[in-house]
Order: structure tokens, then sequence, then C-alpha cells
């Protein structure tokens, strides 16, 4: 499959006249608005500042927190939730077995991004999640917090760095998808 | 009103874009052919949302004063499509280009505009794939970091 898969993608990607793409000096509406730019120019150089800063911890006052620990985070209580789920009801291990290993493998990858970063992955930063009550292991509270993960994942999409865009996206797109097929 | 035009890096990406669109209608047009009836329809409203991305896309890129790369006039499938179950595995193999595509998208443009329409084309993208792959016995149905290579 994988060598079917990669000679579709070459059929795809023969498509594609690479070496005659430009960028155009004269389009009119395809840019962002004036307004989106200058709130880009303020965003990103922060954004990339702050992410620098995280690696020393020397360049100033406490860098803020990495946002994608809280993303990890949220991964393994939503794993927590679907195991606790399977176990209430043996019925949903079929359907929800899946999500949880995809949010440990979701969890595993954003700690290794914030890890990357120069970040730690530290217990005593974030709250524990056994702190607080746990929500009754249903199938509609485990599609509430996956679609909770996926809107908190989904609001970093915009002003992420590259390097990082591309993990949320997909860890966003993939709670999105089990939000709506719990439904 | 003096918006800034997709930089090159934004443009290739849209481009990859528009290709993997259509090879994805392509294979939709081909795979439709195979599939039961119930499949048939969710194949058609697939392929008309991958439409409605492929136009949105051809504009972006004419007006940033692009000329949008044209459809091959076929494709190689992964595999032999004879029944419904290849059928759904080509679609499977469309939706996973598509959203390699589409996060690709993300990756090299900083465009909140862009960042967002890539975004929903992958959320959109990764439903879609959950439904083939179930079809076409993939385990999990639902990929866990659709897009990525």
């Amino acid at each position: 499959m994988d060598d079917a898969t990669a000679a579709v993608r070459n059929a795809v990607h023969g498509v594609v006249p690479n070496g005659s793409v430009r960028p155009s000096a004269g389009s009119s509406r395809a840019g962002p608005s004036r307004r989106q730019v200058l709130r880009l120019t303020v965003l990103v150089p922060a954004l990339l500042a702050s992410s620098g800063a995280c690696g020393t911890g020397l360049l100033g006052p406490a860098p803020p927190p990495d946002p994608l620990v809280a993303l990890a985070d949220a991964a393994r209580a939503d794993a927590a939730l679907a195991a606790a789920a399977a176990a209430a009801d043996p019925a949903l291990a079929p359907q929800v077995g899946p999500l949880r290993d995809a949010r440990l493998e979701h969890a595993d990858a954003l700690d290794a991004e914030v890890v990357r970063a120069g970040g730690a992955v530290p217990a005593a930063v974030t709250p524990t999640p056994s702190a607080a009550p746990a929500p009754a292991a249903t199938l509609v509270a485990l599609r509430d917090a996956v679609g909770a993960s996926h809107r908190a994942a989904a609001q970093l999409v915009v002003d992420l760095p590259a390097h990082r865009v591309g993990l949320v996206a997909s860890v966003a797109a993939c709670c999105a998808t089990y939000a709506s097929v719990l439904a | 009103m003096s918006p800034r035009a997709p930089d090159s890096q934004a443009v290739a990406a849209l481009q990859d874009a528009l290709a993997a669109e259509h090879a994805a209608l392509w294979s939709y047009a081909l795979a439709v052919a195979f599939l039961e009836a119930d499949q048939a329809a969710a194949a058609r409203t697939d392929a008309a949302a991958h439409r409605e991305l492929r136009a949105a896309v051809e504009i972006v890129l004419v007006q940033a004063g692009q000329r949008p790369v044209p459809a091959q006039p076929a494709y190689a499938t992964p595999q032999p499509v004879l029944d419904a179950v290849s059928a759904a595995g080509l679609l499977v193999t469309a939706e996973a280009d598509a959203a390699g595509a589409w996060r690709s998208l993300l990756e090299r443009s900083a465009d909140p505009r862009l960042r967002r329409t890539g975004f929903d084309a992958l959320v959109a993208t990764t439903a879609r794939s959950a439904r083939w792959r179930g079809a076409a016995g993939t385990v999990p149905a639902v990929p866990v970091f659709p897009g990525r290579p």
C-alpha cells in the first residue's frame, strides 16, 4: 500500500509545474486584509521571541508556558476518560479503544515537541488532572471532551510557527472527527 | 486596499493542494461506479465538497495572478479498482494525499486566511478519510495524524 500510495503521490505531484510558480506583485484580493497583516506582524515576532526564550530561560522574566503542554495534558485526560468509559461499559471498548490509543499517541508527539523546543514535560507546572473530579465516563462526556480538545488545538493553528502547526492541526483534525463520529 | 499576495511558498502549496483536489475528483469519479448505492451517495456528497474546494483554490490562485495547475487526463491508482472495497481504498489514498497537501499549506504559509482555509480543509478531509477507511477496513478508521508525511 505504501509503494502504491507513493505511486499516486508521484502521479499527483507530476501535475504541479514547480518551476513555473512565482509570487505575484500585482494581485488584488487574494491576500489578507491590512488588519490581518498588522495582527500577524505583531503576533508572529512575539511568538517567535517567546518560543526562542523558552529554550534558554535566561533572556528575561519567566517565559509563557508552552501552549503544547496544555494540549498534551488534554490528550492524556481524554485517553483516561476513554479508558474509564470502556471499563464502565465493555461494550464501548471497540468504539473508544482507538480514541484512547490515538490520544496517547498525540500526548507522546506533543510531549516530544515540547521537549525538543527546550521545555521540560513537568508534572509540577501543570495541575494534576486527578485533583479535579472526573466527569462520568460516558460516550457523551467523551465526545464533549474530545470536542473541547479539538477547539483548544484549533485556536492555536493561526499563530503557531511553521514547524509546529502541522502537528497541532493534525491533532485537532483527529479530535474533530472523533467528536463527530461519537455523536 | 493593498492586501499582500501569497508568497512563492504559499503559491506552491496552493498549487499542490489544487493538484491533490484534481486527483481526488478523478478518484471519486472512478470509485463511485464500484460503490453500493448508499456509499455511492456519500461519495457524491464528498466529491461535491472537493469540487467546491477546488473552485475556491483556483479563485485564490487567479486572484494572486497565478495560473492554476490543470488536472491530469488520468492518474495511476495504487491498486486496481475492481470492487467496492478497492474503490474505497482508492478514496482513502485520495483523501490522504489531500490531507497531506492541506497540512503542508499550513506549514508553508503564515497568512491567517490561508491557515484557516488549510485547517478547515484538513478537518473536512479527515472526516471523509474516516468514512472511507472504515469502508476499506483500514484500522483505525480515524487517522491519528492526518496529513503527516
